[in-house]
Parts: C-alpha cells; structure tokens; sequence
C-alpha cells in the first residue's frame, strides 16, 4: 500500500475534498451499524446459544438471536424516552 | 451487510462508490485515500470480531485450570459465532428499515 503524504493532501481540490467528506460520513455510519452488530452479537450470543457441540444454530437459538436483538433495541428506546420525561 | 463486508470485500455499497468516483472526480489521490479509510475500517472490524470471538469461545469451551485445549468445540464455536453474526446484523438491519419506512427514524 502507498502512503499518502501531507503534500498529497494540500493538493487536493475541492471537489475532492467534498467527495472525500461525503465517502467519511457515509463510511462513519456504516462503521456504526458494523459496532452494534459486534456488540449484540456479543451479548445475544452469551444469552441465547447454549452448547456449541455442533456449528449449526438450531431454530430456537435462531429465534432467540432475532428476538434478543429487538427486545434489546425496544429496552433501548424505552430508556431514552424515560430519560426524556424524567427531565 | 454480509459478513464478508467487514473484511472489505464485495459489500455493493462500496463497490458503487468505487465506480460512482472513478466517474466523477477520479482524482488518484482522492482515490487512493478513500481505499486506505477503507482498508482500515475493513482491518478494525477484523480484529473486533476475532477479539470478540476468541472471548465467546474462550468463555464456552475452556474451564480452569485450562490445562487441555478443545480444538474441536473452538472450531464449532466460530463457526456458530459468525452464523449468529449473520442472523443478528439481518434483524438489526430489517428493524433499522421499518423504523425509517415508517417515519421513527
């Protein structure tokens, strides 16, 4: 991989600079949804699968993923709502 | 996003971009940035999942005193992490879409 130097940079033009801006954001939140995936997976896995004798998910731990996600993100909702009326 | 995103490879999203900028400005400094921010975002998300597994799988096959490793039940548990990783970022996504066609989001 070549590297790109600060000369590189300062050269760049505005509409490329304007691409660039546009290329991050939709990047950043990408990244974002990619963060919470890890991290529900991470939770929900703990939660919902039990042995891991086979390296197949049986429906039920399926279904449990599916629903600890949306319970999860429901809880989430609730609790920033609350936070709202508490204010 | 499938899987296969996070390790920087074939998610249609960036695939357009690659062509929508090779159209507009095809500037090969600009070029050559977007694929270095993309590249590491594909290495960070690589290694948040082998961390992340290696500690699920840690947890579940390995018990003290840890004095015999258990290939096996690693190997099923990989393979059942990043199968759980699936069916989590399909359900998270299809909440994500009915929240913003129904106007939540």
């Amino acid at each position: 991989m070549s590297s790109l130097s600060t000369s590189d940079l300062a050269s760049l033009d505005d509409t490329s600079k304007k691409e660039i801006a546009t290329f991050l954001e939709g990047e950043n939140s990408k990244q974002k949804v990619q963060m919470s995936i890890h991290q529900f997976t991470n939770t929900c896995f703990k939660k919902c699968v039990g042995s891991v004798n086979n390296p197949d998910l049986s429906s039920q731990e399926e279904q449990c993923l599916a629903n600890c996600v949306n319970r999860f993100l429901d809880t989430n909702i609730r609790i920033v709502n609350g936070l709202q009326n508490t204010r | 996003m499938g899987l296969s995103s996070i390790f920087g490879g074939g998610a249609p999203s960036q695939q357009k971009d690659a062509a929508s900028s090779a159209k507009t400005s095809s500037n090969p400094i600009a070029i050559e940035l977007k694929n270095q921010i993309a590249q590491e975002l594909a290495v960070a998300n690589a290694t948040e999942l082998v961390n992340k597994i290696s500690e699920n799988c840690f947890e579940k096959c390995l018990t003290s005193p840890y004095t015999s490793r258990n290939d096996p039940c690693i190997d099923q548990c990989l393979a059942k992490y990043m199968r759980s990783w699936n069916v989590i970022s399909k359900a998270y996504i299809s909440r994500i879409q009915n929240a913003s066609a129904s106007g939540e989001i």
